[in-house]
């Protein structure tokens, strides 16, 4: 039967070919499109496998970047049960690199507290070294820095050399690599050199990564730290803080634009909120005396502070996700339709072609249900050999697309989703000859045969 | 073995129904040699596909060896084309995309058998002269080696019965000779009852049922 249904297709070489390109093409858009989703979730699996340690930063900042906590927390944080090792970590945007002004891929200049870092046991940076040597304590106070091999290449630059970033000259002592496109953008550097030539609050930090002793569960870590500062008080993350600093309850557009024009000039905004103190961000005054109850009244059952592990992240990413791939499979549809509706239309057409055929067949003993296995049968070959060419296609597209854009784009297209694909394919196929085969078996033998 | 009984058959079109046999009864023995003979439209052909199982009358009763067909299902008429009847069409009826020797084998294909049932399509294929011809495409082979192939295809279940729709109305002369030979061969050495439907009276010999058909009915 096989045999006889290749034969048939091979027979109709146009209309079989054209038929399988249309799967074909939807099947690698298919594979395109999920391989985004892929790649996000390739990259934060692999991402955060290298960052195994937990992440205190300030309650509700949606990145480490917009978090600011005091600085004099890090004692405090060591003390608790549990916590083994804690490095605070100062994070800035480097906006200008060698007077190119950084959009995509973003650039961060990352400030760590060297001792410390040192004694991690999964310092990330320190076990991907590439070419000269990690940070060392000699180094703090100085521009020493290591880069990830991403930005060395893009600005021509090696161990040795000098790289202006923000408009101050650091030196590259080493180059790290890790794989990852979300680790491999920064530039590492004393938190104490950091702070100065960012204007850091020399009193704040941006996070706290800690690595806990491993007798006690993350999550019992995690709730410890947690309610150890509930009792502080700290302005909680607020998007609209900035906008609502700028722009006052009675606030004409003139002033706007004359308050936006002093804080560009006064380089404010800039700054990310990284770059305040938590004081500024605590709202005073009275017209805001309601809101400062309400925020005292939350500070008294919420901690200022989160602690986040690598699977609260994962977790967000797969909320995320969760609705990227509903918008990848309606687009997927769109597609699908189309590719059925071929298949739908080629096996009509064959049938309708071939009526004679299936009443020799029937004459001879095939029964119904051996003329539809055959028509679908045909009609799944479109889709197995369909679904092949459309997941290789995506496949080589998303290594194409990852090597033309290796900094900005990560798709990943696993063998779960290859395979995946090629069966869809060979289920839409299967669907799409079920109503021509359908059509096939009711024909009366007898007239196909007389119509010859 | 074969009997016809009291069978009506019509066909509509739009809202008209067109009667095409209109009341037939006859008898055909185990082992005979018969032809249905008569004009174009006399409904001779129609009559061989009830014979068949290809379609059912509108009334009547057709029983073979002993089965009454109306009252045998779907799969169980299959069954029986497929291992007591064997039909050789005027038009050959061969699949254009299949070898000489997968066109034989076509009845076992759906139930797996065609490897098994090779070697004897082979065979049935030389004795009708086409050993040379295996792996050709219908395309490829004359009208008489066209109709040998079907000849080989429905002797090849070594059917009870041979059902011919004008075997050689596409032939000329000699080749028409040669199908009528290989079916009276098939007769007389496997006791077939082969029913041939045909214009050319000139392949009747003595001793052959001779059913005439006029207007839907047996003419007397």
């Amino acid at each position: 039967m096989l045999r006889f249904a290749i034969g048939n297709l091979l027979s109709r070489p146009g209309r079989s070919s054209l038929s399988t390109l249309g799967l074909a093409v939807a099947i690698g858009g298919m594979v395109g499109l999920f391989s985004i989703a892929g790649g996000i979730d390739h990259l934060v699996a692999s991402t955060f496998e290298l960052i195994p340690g937990l992440l205190v930063q300030q309650r509700g900042a949606p990145v480490p970047l917009f978090s600011t906590l005091p600085a004099d927390w890090q004692q405090e944080i060591e003390d608790i049960e549990g916590v083994s090792v804690v490095n605070a970590e100062v994070l800035v945007r480097a906006n200008v690199i060698e007077g190119k002004t950084i959009i995509s891929p973003p650039r961060f200049v990352l400030g760590v507290d060297i001792e410390n870092r040192l004694r991690l046991k999964n310092g990330v940076y320190a076990e991907c070294m590439e070419e000269g040597r990690f940070l060392r304590p000699e180094d703090a106070g100085t521009t020493n820095c290591v880069v990830s091999r991403q930005i060395a290449e893009e600005f021509g630059r090696s161990v040795g050399d000098v790289l202006r970033v923000n408009g101050y000259d650091v030196t590259i002592v080493g180059t790290y690599y890790s794989g990852s496109m979300l680790i491999d953008v920064s530039i590492l550097m004393d938190i104490g050199t950091v702070r100065s030539v960012s204007r850091y609050d020399p009193d704040s930090v941006s996070v706290y990564y800690l690595e806990t002793t491993g007798e006690i569960d993350d999550e019992t870590v995690s709730r410890r730290i947690e309610q150890h500062f509930a009792d502080r008080r700290l302005a909680e993350w607020d998007p609209s803080s900035a906008a609502s600093r700028l722009i006052g309850p009675e606030m004409s557009l003139t002033d706007l634009f004359r308050n936006l024009d002093t804080l560009a000039k006064a380089g404010e905004l800039d700054r990310p909120a990284a770059e305040r103190s938590p004081e500024e961000d605590s709202p005073e005054g009275g017209e805001n005396s309601e809101r400062d109850a309400l925020s005292e009244s939350a500070a008294d059952s919420v901690s200022p502070v989160e602690v986040r592990s690598a699977d609260d992240w994962a977790d967000e990413f797969e909320n995320f996700m969760t609705d990227l791939d509903l918008f990848l499979t309606l687009m997927t549809g769109i597609g699908v339709v189309i590719a059925v509706l071929s298949i739908v239309n080629t096996m009509l057409m064959s049938v309708t072609e071939r009526r004679i055929e299936f009443g020799i067949l029937r004459a001879n003993g095939w029964s119904r249900g051996h003329v539809l296995s055959l028509v679908t049968f045909e009609s799944a070959l479109l889709g197995v050999v369909g679904g092949l060419i459309g997941a290789a296609l995506g496949w080589i597209a998303t290594h194409v697309v990852n090597w033309t854009f290796p900094e900005r784009i990560h798709l990943h297209a696993g063998p779960g989703l290859l395979l995946l694909s090629i069966a869809f394919s060979v289920l839409i196929g299967a669907l799409g000859g079920a109503y021509p085969a359908w059509h096939a078996a009711r024909l009366s033998p007898m007239e196909a045969i007389r119509r010859g | 073995m074969i009997n016809v009984e009291n069978v009506t058959k019509s066909f509509r079109r739009g809202d008209t129904e067109i009667p095409v046999l209109r009341g037939i009864s006859c008898e055909i023995p185990r082992g005979a040699f018969a032809f249905i003979v008569g004009p174009s439209g006399s409904g001779k052909s129609t009559l061989l596909y009830l014979i068949g199982a290809l379609d059912e009358p509108t009334s009547g009763e057709i029983h073979v060896a002993g089965r009454r067909l109306d009252e045998v299902d779907q799969a169980g008429r299959d069954a029986f084309r497929r291992t007591e009847i064997g039909f050789v069409f005027q038009s050959f009826n061969l699949l254009s995309n299949l070898s000489a020797l997968d066109n034989v084998l076509i009845p076992y294909m759906p139930i797996g058998e065609a490897a098994r049932r090779r070697g004897d399509a082979i065979e049935l294929l030389k004795q009708v002269g086409l050993e040379h011809r295996l792996d050709h495409r219908p395309a490829q082979l004359s009208g008489g080696e066209q109709q040998r192939v079907a000849i080989a295809r429905a002797l090849l279940k070594q059917p009870s019965i041979v059902l011919a729709d004008e075997p050689t109305g596409e032939l000329d002369s000699e080749n028409g000779a040669e199908v009528y030979r290989y079916l009276r061969r098939l007769q007389q050495e496997q006791n077939s009852t082969v029913v041939s439907v045909t214009h050319d009276r000139s392949y009747i010999q003595e001793g052959d049922l001779v059913l005439e058909i006029r207007d839907g009915r047996i003419a007397e």
